[in-house]
């Protein structure tokens, strides 16, 4: 590995991490032992690497070091960012001409009736006010073009194979366009073929013909294939991965190009990484950089992946509670569990994302009773006003925490900002208490208990609706509002372990910087297994697998070596994506190993399959009888990263310092006022063990650790609840 | 990593000690006619004592038939029932009525208590009982209430010590359900009998696992056993994660509770809807009425009883009152021998459409609507047939318009009351096409198209446009799936078009979405390809029959074989027909050669494909409102240049605008000569006009002497013979006693 790729430990030992969310800028500074420090700035979208440079030196500072002092010992740098995004929602990215195949050149208005992603089953019941996504190309920039491949049937090898050609691509048409396109104004040509994910060769075709025509009028535009930005079933949402890419990807990299550029001038020595949504971390010239359009959530996944890695916990629900939202997420195996249509900002993507599901329920949520005195949480969101306790007008879960003494008025952010518990306790009098006929400390714990409940639910759902045992699931639960509620969400439940972390407040950056630098990489097949195969056709389709992985694993390395990796350093997982003969539906299956070579590779193939199909299904719904499909070949590439270290500490005796003894206050739990003693989160040591009713403050967060319970700290000073 | 199934199945076979379901439904009816509450349940004892245990109850039920469709559809075959709203999971009482459900097409849930009620009715669970897990199929109409056997259910019994305590159930549309007529519809049926497979509650399976003969039923006895056994492990996948976590409800909240909240969440949700109602509505009566024609003459000299055209009429009235409201569909037309006949199940399926839309998307949703939407289908009318083998096949291609003047009933009153936002034209003009083949190596399939039934334009506002494509009142989720994965389950057939059809709405002031179109394209069929379509709104009037407020109603749906053809020629030159317009106009420039071209706006017999043959559909119209010529020229011309309306001659008719184009080739609007033009066209309309008195008597003497075609005769004679009709018929046109529109 080349200098880019140092390790913490050769001299540049410090990793840098970057949340550039919509409204600041965090930086996470870890140190070698694993512990961070934070640094903030305000968003400028205008300006990003002000931002940058603002949020690193305030990161710096804290201990005692200039920003170019970090930067030169700095062995990775993440930058995570919600730019893209953006670029989607307001509509600003670039102008897009498209080439399609002729006859769909609507599709883009149509985009398959989708009209209702993201809305909840009432939303989507009052079907009058669905609307189309405002499209991300001017349908007077589509441009149809005669072509057709075939793309094989499901029944089998029945008719024509896959890839057969029917139309040739008219090329006076693509000549026709793409001028058209160019008179137009346009500044990214993209093209969407039927079943170009089965062969790629007509976009191809007509890329060259459109790259010719751009050299030949002088002009530099880029041309980009569906085919090559996700080639996968399902034009849908292959179009609007390839627009994503077209839209706002090519717009977004030239910003996050220009902060590299300003980490280089700090003396930075390697290249500026951002997080891919499916996991796994990728410099700033990745061909698909749509890819990394969602990366906050991402970093939790990862962290707890990490954590998990270093704990040996191959199962982990990730529980999130922020500002607006818990987010739970699953680690099976120690993978990140994938999902392959992403519904972001009203489109549905052909992208690889990290499974993840969210309740609407997080500390700033608005808390309400409507007239038929039903009770809401959220989904609105106080944000950064916090409650009525701060500068918001509407009750929201953290004045009803601060209410009931789950959270310290006085030690907020550790005591910089001021809490109005008495502006809180008449809120919630007047919102809920009275509406529902209740005493007002009875009201708070009913709310308290709504939303512990709907987390716990979903927690409960994400697992069970996988087919999953909670008894085989460690919770990992983090953000700044995590700890506060985890006695709430995780009741009733019966994991493995309940864990989190000191830093839980700051764990989603942590976890970007945990990322591994992973590229994942698909390729279609229709490639069938029935049953009663002889062993010289199970060799061939052996080989034919074989063969597809060897082509993804050449490209990978050609990849990665433009990014700047050593080519021999790259390591490979492998998987396929298999069915039954006759479903829709792929599911992707994860291989021990990339051997292929004939009927016992293959078998053990079907038999991966089959374990994977009966975690999640019955065994009435398996169908071997059918035979089996494989409709594509899936390979992670890995290089090595610099990783931060997980300190390990010498155990203290259970009972803490009287340095970490803060003193005590009461707190309404369980339907009754009880004294919970209070303890200093820095002061709480490996090996200490706080015995329930405690709170654990920490200037970022609170741990609520009930009567009955203890909150252990292991030599990690991971924190095991009991 | 346990398995959702290992949960040990008790053997809790009913016993005599617990209430049979014939009790349970007697009583579940006695108790709510008595007192006008559901299950009797006048007071919320669980909520209002502690609601928050009560929505934690619900959140978990709710929690539990979402996560049931969301993981099983993908074990799916069919592009309808994973990537669209063809299926649905639901979770109900003992007595059948809905607690909870998924998205997907969720008015079935109106259904579910017609089979529990032929179950207790024939002592299902006394012979010889009914033991948790158990499977029953289900596709009838008559005794399961289904709308059409393509529609197919699964029922798993949920039984607690001894006790059916509900139901998890699970849809979906086949592909191919065994009918003399390839498909999911089988039009051209008579009776029941030519219905394909039609399973009245059975059981076919034990402990959530289906028998083995019952993979034999699919195999031998339709053509596309593979995607159906799938889809039927499908609906199975789904009711055992909801028999799961029914049980850990009963284990966490007590059976105690859950009896006694599964009655509360019903009534409250009653409630809810009828506040709405009131909420959203104007007293008074709202009418509306449709016409399907079913053109069989000619096409079924096998069995001549049914050899005749019928004219269908859809007619419904809908009244609010203290209780919600009444939709009174007398005066419709009787049942007859073809497809097009419907249940009282397979009506409620079509009019809660609407109803759940307007009035239950803020509540549960429970059976709730069923209580608060009264409903009065005729004995003897086609929503209620005295025959009991009639064909039910094709139901939807009649029922949807029922939905429609239902919906737009409400549509009206939203308008009267002033929440403008809930006002436009309702529509529900959905296509499909359906078949069978057989390849050149022998391997036969069965096939549906169901991308028009996944998503239409949605009709005008009352102060805007409609919108293309965002509209599918049977699911509420528009999903019209992807052409490639529709292409991949026919072998011979390939898109050379999937897009909004120009100028294909109904005009006013302000215009429905475009509707769509498709061109399919006949590659190597091997030995055999054919296919039928089975619209609704095909061969209508129109698809409601009603515009809004002077409005165009959506134009019907049709259908073009164009077979041998010179498409060779159009492939060289790059401009193979992407559309039904743009068809027809080749043809008629000579550009495009057809041996034979038949544009199809009744139902077609199964038309056989070859080589280079064509077939393209045009559905999903939908209407307008207000005058055209109302609309603001501005906007005509910006469709003339989005080609969205791009025949000017037709829209400066339409809507009295002059233009003309540019060096550009856009078009450019003469204001002066506009102003001119609508004001006389304007005159001219008054000019054709009759005062309403005389047009009044020049039709009454028509009246009198019977001058109608034979179909029209037909169905006013069967309108005629209910007697409300019948009393409004003679009012308006001040008929003598003794007139008689029967045959003599």
């Amino acid at each position: 590995m080349s200098d880019k790729s140092a390790t913490a430990t050769d001299g540049r030992q410090f990793i840098l991490a970057f949340d550039a969310g919509g409204t600041m800028t965090d930086a996470i500074l870890v140190k070698p032992d694993g512990s961070f420090t934070v640094g903030k700035s305000i968003s400028r979208r205008e300006d990003e690497p002000r931002s940058y440079r603002e949020s690193v030196t305030d990161a710096a500072s804290n201990l005692g070091l200039t920003a170019e002092e970090v930067h030169a010992r700095c062995g990775a740098d993440i930058y995570c960012g919600t730019g893209m995004l953006n670029t989607v929602l307001t509509g600003n990215g670039r102008k897009v001409g498209l080439m399609v195949t002729r006859g769909f050149e609507d599709i883009t208005v149509m985009e398959g009736g989708l009209s209702y992603l993201g809305q909840s089953q009432n939303e989507t019941l009052h079907q009058q006010l669905h609307r189309h996504t405002r499209p991300l190309v001017d349908p007077k920039n589509v441009f149809g073009i005669s072509e057709r491949l075939g793309g094989g049937c499901y029944q089998g090898n029945i008719h024509l194979p896959p890839g057969a050609a029917l139309i040739p691509v008219n090329e006076k048409q693509v000549v026709k366009a793409v001028n058209a396109m160019v008179d137009r104004g346009c500044e990214v040509i993209g093209i969407l073929f039927l079943f170009s994910f089965v062969d790629a060769r007509h976009e191809h075709q007509a890329k060259a013909i459109a790259e010719r025509v751009l050299r030949e009028r002088g002009v530099s535009l880029p041309v980009v294939c569906s085919a090559d930005v996700a080639p996968v079933s399902k034009e849908n949402n292959r179009l609007k991965s390839l627009l994503f890419q077209c839209f706002a990807a090519e717009l977004v990299r030239d910003s996050l190009m220009s902060v590299e550029t300003q980490a280089k001038a700090y003396g930075y020595q390697g290249r500026l990484l951002t997080l891919l949504s499916y996991g796994g971390a990728v410099n700033m010239e990745y061909e698909r950089l749509y890819e990394t359009m969602i990366s906050g959530p991402i970093g939790g996944l990862i962290g707890a992946q990490f954590i998990g890695e270093k704990l040996g916990i191959p199962n982990i629900v990730t529980a999130d509670m922020g500002g607006t939202s818990f987010d739970v997420g699953l680690i099976v195996e120690n993978r990140l569990a994938i999902t392959k249509s992403a519904d972001i900002a009203g489109h549905r993507l052909a992208l690889q994302m990290v499974e993840l599901d969210s309740v609407g329920s997080g500390a700033g949520s608005v808390v309400w009773v409507d007239e038929y005195k039903r009770l809401h949480v959220g989904p609105d969101s106080a944000g950064a006003k916090v409650g009525v306790c701060l500068n918001f007008d509407r009750l929201t879960v953290t004045d009803i925490n601060v209410v009931m003494g789950y959270v310290d008025p006085d030690y907020f952010l550790g005591g910089q900002v001021k809490l109005d518990r008495d502006k809180a306790m008449a809120a919630l009098e007047e919102a809920v208490a009275k509406p529902l006929g209740l005493n007002v400390y009875e009201a708070g714990a009913g709310v308290l208990d709504i939303v512990n409940t709907q987390m716990n639910d979903l927690l409960r759902t994400m697992i069970a609706a996988k087919g999953y045992d909670t008894h085989d699931f460690t919770l990992l639960y983090y953000g700044g509002a995590g700890p506060v509620h985890m006695y709430g969400y995780a009741e009733g439940i019966e994991f493995a372990d309940v864990i989190t972390l000191p830093w839980a407040a700051g764990f989603s950056a942590f976890g970007a910087a945990c990322a591994e630098y992973m590229h994942r990489y698909s390729r279609g097949l229709r490639t069938l297994i029935p049953n009663g195969l002889g062993e010289a056709e199970q060799t061939s389709i052996a080989q034919q697998i074989r063969s597809a992985w060897e082509g993804l694993e050449a490209d990978a390395r050609m990849e990665m070596q433009h990014e700047g990796v050593d080519p021999d350093k790259v390591t490979f997982r492998y998987g396929v994506a298999a069915r039954y003969i006759g479903q829709l539906e792929s599911f992707d299956t994860s291989l021990d190993s990339g051997e292929m070579n004939g009927p016992a590779d293959l078998q053990r193939l079907i038999d991966a399959f089959e374990a994977m199909y009966t975690k999640v299904y019955p065994d009435g719904a398996r169908f071997p009888d059918a035979g089996y499909s494989l409709t594509a070949v899936h390979l992670e590439a890995i290089a090595p990263k610099p990783q931060p270290v997980l300190a390990e500490h010498p155990l203290s005796p259970p009972e803490p310092d009287a340095t970490a003894f803060v003193g005590s206050r009461e707190v309404y739990h369980a339907g009754q006022w009880t004294t919970f003693n209070v303890y200093e989160m820095a002061n709480l040591k490996a090996g200490n063990v706080v015995q329930g009713p405690a709170i654990i403050r920490d200037p970022m967060t609170t741990v609520v650790v009930p009567p009955g319970r203890t909150m252990s700290f292991d030599k990690y000073r991971v924190l095991h609840y009991k | 990593m346990a398995v959702i199934s290992e949960r040990v199945i008790p053997t809790a076979k009913t016993t005599t000690q617990a209430p049979t379901l014939r009790q349970m439904v007697s009583e579940r009816d006695r108790l709510t006619r008595e007192t006008g509450h559901y299950c009797g349940v006048t007071d919320l004892s669980l909520r209002d004592a502690d609601p928050i245990r009560y929505e934690r109850f619900y959140n978990k039920l709710h929690a539990a038939v979402l996560a049931a469709r969301e993981s099983a559809r993908f074990v799916a075959a069919s592009p309808g029932s994973r990537e669209m709203g063809e299926c649905l999971w639901g979770i109900t009482t003992p007595e059948g009525d809905t607690l909870a459900v998924s998205m997907g097409f969720l008015s079935h849930t109106a259904i579910f208590p017609v089979a529990i009620r032929y179950m207790a009715d024939n002592d299902y669970d006394v012979n010889d009982g009914i033991e948790d897990g158990d499977v029953y199929a289900v596709s009838d109409g008559k005794t399961g209430g289904v709308p059409h056997p393509g529609d197919f259910y699964s029922f798993t019994s949920i039984c607690h010590e001894g006790e059916v305590v509900g139901w998890a159930v699970g849809i979906n549309h086949l592909m191919e359900n065994g009918a003399p007529v390839a498909g999911s519809w089988a039009t051209f049926s008579v009776d029941t009998f030519m219905d394909g497979l039609v399973c009245p509650p059975m059981r076919t399976g034990r402990k959530l696992r289906q028998e083995s003969w019952w993979k034999a039923i699919w195999e031998r006895r339709t053509r596309a056993s593979t995607m159906n056994i799938l889809d039927d492990k499908m609906r199975l996948a789904g009711c055992a994660m909801i028999n799961d976590a029914a049980h850990q409800l009963l284990a966490e909240f007590g059976a105690d509770y859950y009896k006694r909240a599964i009655r509360e969440v019903i009534e409250e949700s009653r409630r809810m809807i009828v506040d709405n109602m009131r909420a959203l509505m104007v007293p008074g009566t709202y009418n509306g009425c449709a016409f399907r024609l079913v053109k069989y003459e000619g096409l079924q000299n096998v069995w001549s009883h049914a050899n005749k055209n019928t004219l269908i009429h859809v007619r419904a009235s809908v009244e609010p009152n203290e209780n919600g409201l009444m939709l009174d569909t007398e005066g419709s037309s009787r049942w007859g021998y073809h497809s097009y006949n419907a249940t009282p199940g397979g009506a409620d399926a079509a009019v809660f459409l609407g109803m759940i839309n307007s009035f239950a998307h803020n509540t549960k949703v429970t059976a709730g609507i069923e209580l608060a939407v009264q409903r009065h289908y005729a004995p003897g009318s086609i929503y209620n047939p005295d025959y009991e083998f009639t064909s039910n096949a094709n139901l939807w291609a009649q029922t949807v318009a029922l939905n429609s003047i239902g919906f737009n009933a409400v549509s009206r009153a939203t308008f009267s009351r002033g929440y403008l936002e809930e006002a436009f034209t309702v529509d529900g003009n959905w296509g499909a096409f359906q078949g069978a083949g057989t390849t050149a190596d022998g391997t036969s399939y069965g096939f549906t198209n169901f991308e028009w039934l996944g998503g239409t334009g949605r009709g005008a506002w009352c102060y805007k446009d409609g919108e293309p494509l965002v509209w599918a009142a049977w699911s509420q989720i528009a999903t019209i799936g992807d052409a490639e994965e529709f292409e991949a389950c026919v072998p011979p057939l390939f898109y050379l078009g999937r897009k909004l059809l120009p100028g294909y709405f109904g005009y006013g002031k302000y215009r429905g979405g475009p509707g769509n179109s498709a061109v399919h394209w006949c590659v190597e069929p091997g030995k055999h390809v054919a296919l039928t379509r089975p619209n609704g709104g095909l061969s209508c009037t129109t698809s409601v029959g009603l515009g809004m407020s002077g409005g165009y109603p959506g134009p019907g749906s049709f259908m073009i074989s164009a077979r041998g053809t010179n498409l060779p020629d159009l492939i060289a030159e790059g401009e193979t027909p992407r559309d039904a317009r743009e068809l027809l106009a080749q043809v008629d420039s000579g550009q495009l050669r057809v041996e034979n071209l038949e544009i199809w706006k009744t139902d077609c017999p199964e038309l056989a494909l070859h080589d280079h043959d064509l077939f393209v559909d045009a559905a999903g119209s939908s209407g307008g409102w207000g005058d055209p010529l109302d609309r603001n020229p501005g906007l005509v011309i910006k469709d003339l240049n989005d080609g969205v309306a791009p025949d000017y001659d037709f829209v400066s008719r339409m809507h009295g605008v002059v233009a003309a184009q540019n060096p550009a080739g856009e078009w450019v609007l003469d204001v002066g000569a506009t102003t001119e033009k609508r004001a006389a066209l304007r005159k001219a309309r008054l000019d054709d006009s009759l005062p309403a008195a005389e047009w009044w008597q020049q039709e009454r003497a028509k009246v009198l002497a019977k001058q109608v075609v034979p179909e029209v005769h037909e169905m006013y004679s069967q309108s005629l013979s209910f007697a409300k009709f019948d009393g409004e018929f003679r009012r308006f046109w001040q008929l003598p006693t003794d007139f008689s529109f029967s045959k003599e």
